[in-house]
């Protein structure tokens, strides 16, 4: 029986938002002990390695992981210690984007995944460079008068859920965090902006870029109407681009991004996470936060 | 789906429905998408013996519905916070939809006149009334969908805090058939039933633009306006005289006419007359020029909306009679209802 107290971290997102790559660079980082975190390994557990360890696999060899499928949203808990050694067990929901796609789109959610979701503090993963923003119409065809070109415009195409902007569809996701049957409270929440080495050069701080970027969730979260204890960082845990995998030639020869990646001694030194204006390698630095 | 050669339609963006409705989600021509053709690549699966996942279940929960309230949903948000409820009102077309869209619209660019946008118990339907302003719509021209006629009441939900909003606001946001508003004045009765100007701290009364610019039409524009004012008054549902924000629509198309000048006297004449005819039915009337979703780019999207905004927000909290708050029928289907001796 597991006598070590239970911590838990929803990772939560759209899908193809980066949870997945998260957690293979943070099991990598966690179990390479090359770099100092602020949580660090324990032990093994029993029944949860063997998704860790298939994941982390593909993330040192550069290979882009898979999305989890709908109905593979999982449990995996992780032994870890703090930095004065005591023992901790971390749980993390590993949930599918597409339930998060269904509970804005068809509002409802499986039984299961309302329990996971119940948890404790959350990881909430945006793609930084994949951002859908809202475009319009008279915008568009003034820019196009501009440039004396013409948009192609067959009309009417029926409204769905599924062409909302992003920041709508996170901000309707965190709502219903905070209504029943998901409702636990006021709780942590770590906005991780992944794929940041794609916008570091436009040299904003993740507050400032949520704010320019997502102005709609910024003012959500400013607000404060559901209490949401919130930081934002900038992660790159890939680092670059990764390969895809190609299962009719698993040996194909990396790209040069990839093969660059590949080339670093040590790769924990591939993740970056930025917090405010203060850069490190440390993964944990999120989870110590949510579970402080 | 198929294309012309009958081969199944496929993309490897898991948000993309291209096999469906034939569209590419982000909007571009089907072979300049890099995804498109792609089939999506079937993940690797990865074992798990972790028990959890194996006695999973199917069941689903339903979670709340972002579509518009309905009066008892409204009701209820009533009874649990400061709120301020806002009757848009004019005929069909008047760009009432358009004003509600747009406000939303702007919020996703940022604050609106230092007010910030805090939650909203009703995003499915605003983004169902932005949608067909929006490039996602393929449309070449901005169009608002109009609220059917029979759909009744329903309301939009909106909260915001910051300036004009202070510590916190919440907007309920009456959305009914302008045709129903036009009827009313062939049967005066059917007015008794707009629960939502008996309850509204302002109305905003919206005067088409376009149809001013209508020399056959400019004349039915008043008539149409002081007729639906009438019938409001007669139904006595407008016994609490609140605060009349008249807005002149569609801005954007009035300037670009060689008869602008022409329209923007009428409007001046609908606002003097109102005036003149009501003056003891409401606190104020105050004048409003809009562009909610210009189809000419001589205005700014949402030109005049963050008046109006500040207008409706800086309303004064009505005092509710005592009878009002505690009688049981009012207590049971909530302060919406239309109380008649």
């Amino acid at each position: 029986m597991d006598t070590l107290p239970h911590r838990s971290v929803v990772v939560i997102g759209l899908p193809s938002s980066g949870k997945t790559t998260f957690l293979a660079a943070l099991w990598h980082t966690i179990c390479d002990h090359e770099l100092a975190t602020k949580l660090s390994f324990h032990s093994l557990r029993s029944g949860d390695s063997a998704y860790l360890n298939a994941i982390a696999k593909l993330w040192r060899n550069a290979k882009l992981q898979e999305r989890t499928f709908i109905s593979g949203s999982r449990l995996v808990s992780i032994n870890l210690k703090d930095q004065s050694n005591t023992p901790l067990v971390a749980t993390f929901p590993d949930i599918a984007g597409e339930t998060f796609r269904d509970m804005w789109e068809r509002r409802e959610c499986d039984s299961k995944e309302v329990e996971y979701l119940r948890g404790g503090g959350l990881l909430l993963f945006i793609h930084a460079d994949n951002i859908k923003s809202p475009r319009w119409v008279v915008d568009m065809t003034a820019m196009a008068k501009e440039l004396d070109v013409e948009i192609p415009a067959d009309g009417n195409i029926p409204w769905h859920p599924k062409y909302a902007p992003t920041q709508v569809k996170i901000v309707s996701l965190l709502s219903l965090l905070r209504e029943e049957p998901l409702d636990i409270g006021p709780r942590r929440l770590a906005v991780m902006l992944s794929a940041w080495d794609k916008v570091r050069d436009e040299g904003l701080t993740p507050d400032k870029f949520i704010e320019e970027k997502l102005p709609l969730l910024h003012q959500y979260l400013r607000q404060d109407a559901d209490k949401w204890e919130w930081r934002a960082y900038g992660v790159s845990a890939q680092g670059g681009d990764y390969d895809k995998l190609d299962p009719k030639n698993p040996q194909a020869p990396a790209s040069a991004e990839a093969e660059s990646l590949l080339a670093l001694d040590s790769p924990s030194t591939r993740i970056q996470l930025v917090y405010k204006e203060i850069e490190s390698h440390d993964l944990t630095e999120p989870l110590e936060w949510l579970i402080s | 789906m198929t294309d012309v050669d009958g081969n199944i339609i496929t993309c490897s963006n898991p948000e993309c429905r291209v096999g469906e409705t034939g569209k590419c989600v982000e909007g571009l021509e089907l072979v300049a998408c890099q995804n498109y053709g792609k089939a999506a690549v079937e993940p690797e699966k990865i074992e798990s013996d972790n028990a959890e996942e194996k006695s999973r279940t199917n069941t689903v929960v339903t979670l709340s519905s972002a579509a518009k309230l309905t009066i008892p949903e409204a009701t209820r948000i009533l009874r649990q916070r400061q709120c301020k409820v806002i009757a848009v009102i004019g005929p069909h077309d008047a760009g009432k939809t358009s004003l509600i869209a747009s406000m939303f619209d702007l919020f996703q660019e940022g604050p609106v006149g230092g007010v910030e946008f805090a939650s909203s118990k009703t995003l499915h339907a605003f983004e169902l009334a932005c949608h067909d302003a929006r490039c996602t719509s393929n449309r070449a021209i901005p169009h608002s969908e109009r609220t059917k006629h029979g759909e009744g009441i329903k309301f939009y939900h909106l909260d915001v805090r910051g300036a004009a909003a202070k510590e916190g606001m919440t907007l309920i946001l009456g959305d009914r058939a302008g045709e129903t508003y036009r009827k009313a004045t062939d049967a005066v009765e059917d007015a008794h039933e707009f629960c939502e100007v008996d309850r509204a701290d302002s109305l905003t009364i919206l005067v088409d633009g376009e149809r001013l610019l209508d020399s056959a039409a400019r004349h039915d524009v008043r008539s149409d306006i002081e007729l639906i004012v009438q019938a409001l008054v007669e139904a006595e549902v407008v016994l609490h005289k609140p605060r009349v924000a008249l807005a002149l629509t569609k801005i954007d198309a009035v300037q670009k006419s060689p008869h602008a000048g022409r329209a923007e006297r009428d409007f001046d004449n609908i606002l003097k007359s109102l005036r003149s005819i009501f003056a003891g039915n409401f606190t104020c009337i105050e004048p409003f020029k809009v562009a909610a979703s210009p189809k000419f780019t001589n205005f700014k999207r949402g030109y005049g909306i963050s008046e109006l905004l500040n207008f409706w927000l800086l309303t004064p909290e009505r005092e509710w009679p005592v009878y009002q708050r505690f009688t049981s029928a009012t207590r049971m289907i909530g302060r919406l209802t239309v109380i008649k001796d």
